[in-house]
C-alpha cells in the first residue's frame, strides 16, 4: 500500500492484531491468559459500540 | 491496485457474499444460541448426569461395557469415547458384530463413576439438538453438511475480498465514519465497513474453522484410509483366541504415552482399528494439548503395544478448529464475546445485502448490459 493508504489501515490493523492475540491467548492457558483474551477481544466490539453510539441519528450534536 | 483488479475484487466480494448470505444468517442465529448450549441444556434439564462424589473410584471399563451391552445383547462394543471436559461422561458405541462402520448400531452414554445409563435423545427432540442439526447440515445429512462447508469457504473468500476493497473505498474517509443522514445506502455502507473491518479476524477464523469442521468426515476419513490404514496393515495377524480385558488394553495404551488421557478406544474389526489390534487414542489435558491426539495399536491377544504414533497435521488442525469455532475455551466471558461478535457479523451480512439491494440504478443498468454481469445475475 502507498503512503497515503497507511492512515486507512492503522486502526483496522491494530484491531486485527488485538483480535489475533485475544483469540490465541485463552487456548494457551487459564487465569491471566483468559483475562488477556477477554480484554483484547472486547476492543473491536467496544469500537463498534462507541462509533455507533456517538454517530447515532439524533445524537449528531456530539460529533 | 489497477482499476481492473479492484473491479474484479468487488465482483468476488459481491458474489461470494450474496451466495452465502442466506445460509450465513441461519448460521448466525443458530450459532448465537448454540454458544450457550451448556447453559440451555442445563435450563431445559437436558444435561447428562455427571455426578460423582470426590474421591470416588471410576468403574472398570469392562463393567461399563457390560452395562451398555445389557441395553441390546445382540450388539457388541465397537468404540469407547471419553469426554475431555467431563470425566464422568463415557460414550460407548454398540454395533452389529459384522459391522466395521458406525451406521447400524447405537451410542450408549454412561456415568463412568456410577454406571448410570442415560438415554441419548434424538437431536430433533431437544432444542439444542434441533438448532445444532440446522446449523451443521440444514437437516439434510452429509450432503447438507458439505453444502454448509462450501458456504463457509465462500464466506472466508468474502471476508478476504472485503478487506481488499475496504482500503480503496476508505481512502478519503475517516475510520468508523457513519453517515446516517446521507440515505439508506450510504448509512448501510458505512456500518458494513466499520463492523466488517473491526471484526474481520474473528469472522475469518470462525468461518474457516467452521468450514474445516464441516469437512471433518472427509478429513478423518482420509486419515483413517491413509496413515491409520498403513499402520494397521503392518499388523495383519487375525484373531485366534480371546481378547484381553479392555482395561488392560487402556492401561497399555496409556503407558505408551505417559501423562496423557484416554480419548477413544476402537475395538478390533472396527474401521479405526486393526484386525486383531485395538486402537487407543489419547490426548493431553490442557486447553491446547487436549486437541492433540496420539494413537497406539494394542494387540488384543497379548495386550502389548505393537505401534504408537502421533496424528498428522491436518488432524491437529481439525481438532483445533473446534474451540476456535465454538468459543468454548475461555469461560462464560468468552461465550458472551462470541455471541456479540456473532450479532455484529449478522449486522454486516444484512447491511451488505441492503447495500446491494440499493445499488444505484445507473450501475444496475450497466450490470445488465455487461454480458458477464448478466450471466452471474441470472444464476444467483
Amino acid at each position: 500500500m502507498s503512503g497515503g493508504m497507511s492512515g486507512v489501515w492503522r486502526i483496522p490493523a491494530a484491531l486485527a492484531v488485538l483480535s489475533a492475540v485475544g483469540l490465541s491467548a485463552a487456548i494457551l492457558g487459564d487465569g491471566i491468559w483468559d483475562w488477556l483474551c477477554w480484554v483484547t477481544l472486547s476492543v473491536p466490539l467496544a469500537v463498534c459500540a462507541v462509533k455507533l453510539w456517538r454517530q447515532w441519528p439524533g445524537r449528531s450534536a456530539s460529533l | 491496485m489497477t482499476p481492473a483488479s479492484l473491479r474484479g475484487w468487488r465482483l468476488v466480494h459481491r458474489w461470494t457474499s450474496l451466495i452465502c448470505s442466506a445460509n450465513l444468517l441461519i448460521l448466525c442465529v443458530t450459532g448465537l444460541i448454540l454458544v450457550f448450549h451448556h447453559e440451555i441444556q442445563h435450563l431445559m434439564g437436558e444435561d447428562l448426569d455427571s455426578s460423582y462424589t470426590e474421591g470416588q473410584a471410576r468403574l472398570p471399563l469392562q463393567s461399563l461395557v457390560d452395562i451398555a451391552q445389557k441395553a441390546d445383547p445382540t450388539l457388541v462394543p465397537k468404540m469407547l469415547s471419553f469426554d475431555p471436559e467431563d470425566k464422568a461422561v463415557n460414550y460407548i458405541y454398540l454395533g452389529k458384530p459384522e459391522e466395521s462402520g458406525f451406521d447400524l448400531g447405537r451410542w450408549v452414554v454412561l456415568n463412568g463413576f456410577t454406571g448410570a445409563n442415560q438415554m441419548l435423545k434424538q437431536p430433533e427432540e431437544t432444542l439444542v439438538g434441533f438448532l445444532l442439526k440446522l446449523h451443521v447440515d440444514l437437516f439434510t445429512g452429509f450432503a447438507g453438511q458439505m453444502f454448509v462447508g462450501v458456504m463457509g469457504l465462500l464466506f472466508v473468500v468474502s471476508t478476504v475480498s472485503g478487506l481488499v476493497v475496504y482500503g480503496p473505498f476508505m481512502k478519503k474517509l475517516a475510520f468508523g465514519i457513519l453517515r446516517f443522514g446521507r440515505g439508506t445506502r450510504i448509512g448501510n455502507i458505512d456500518l458494513h465497513n466499520l463492523f466488517g473491518v473491526a471484526t474481520l479476524v474473528w469472522a475469518f477464523v470462525v468461518g474457516l474453522t467452521g468450514a474445516i469442521l464441516s469437512f471433518s468426515p472427509l478429513i478423518t476419513g482420509y486419515w483413517q484410509k491413509t496413515e491409520l490404514a498403513a499402520m494397521t496393515a503392518r499388523h495383519p495377524e487375525p484373531m485366534t483366541g480371546p481378547a484381553v480385558p479392555i482395561d488392560q488394553v487402556a492401561a497399555a495404551g496409556l503407558a505408551a504415552f505417559p501423562g496423557k488421557d484416554l480419548a477413544f478406544i476402537a475395538y478390533p474389526g472396527n474401521e479405526y482399528a486393526g484386525s486383531r489390534h485395538f486402537s487407543v487414542l489419547v490426548r493431553g489435558h490442557t486447553e491446547l494439548t487436549q486437541r492433540l491426539l496420539s494413537v497406539a495399536l494394542v494387540d488384543a491377544e497379548t495386550g502389548v503395544v505393537a505401534e504408537a504414533a502421533g496424528t498428522p497435521w491436518y488432524m491437529t488442525v481439525l481438532m483445533l478448529s473446534g474451540p476456535f469455532h465454538f468459543g468454548d475455551y475461555g469461560g462464560l466471558p468468552l461465550q458472551i464475546i462470541w455471541a456479540l461478535f456473532t450479532i455484529v457479523t449478522g449486522v454486516v451480512t444484512v447491511t451488505g445485502f441492503v447495500v446491494w439491494l440499493k445499488r444505484p440504478r445507473a450501475r444496475a443498468a450497466s450490470d445488465r448490459s455487461s454480458a458477464s454481469g448478466a450471466k452471474l445475475g441470472s444464476k444467483a
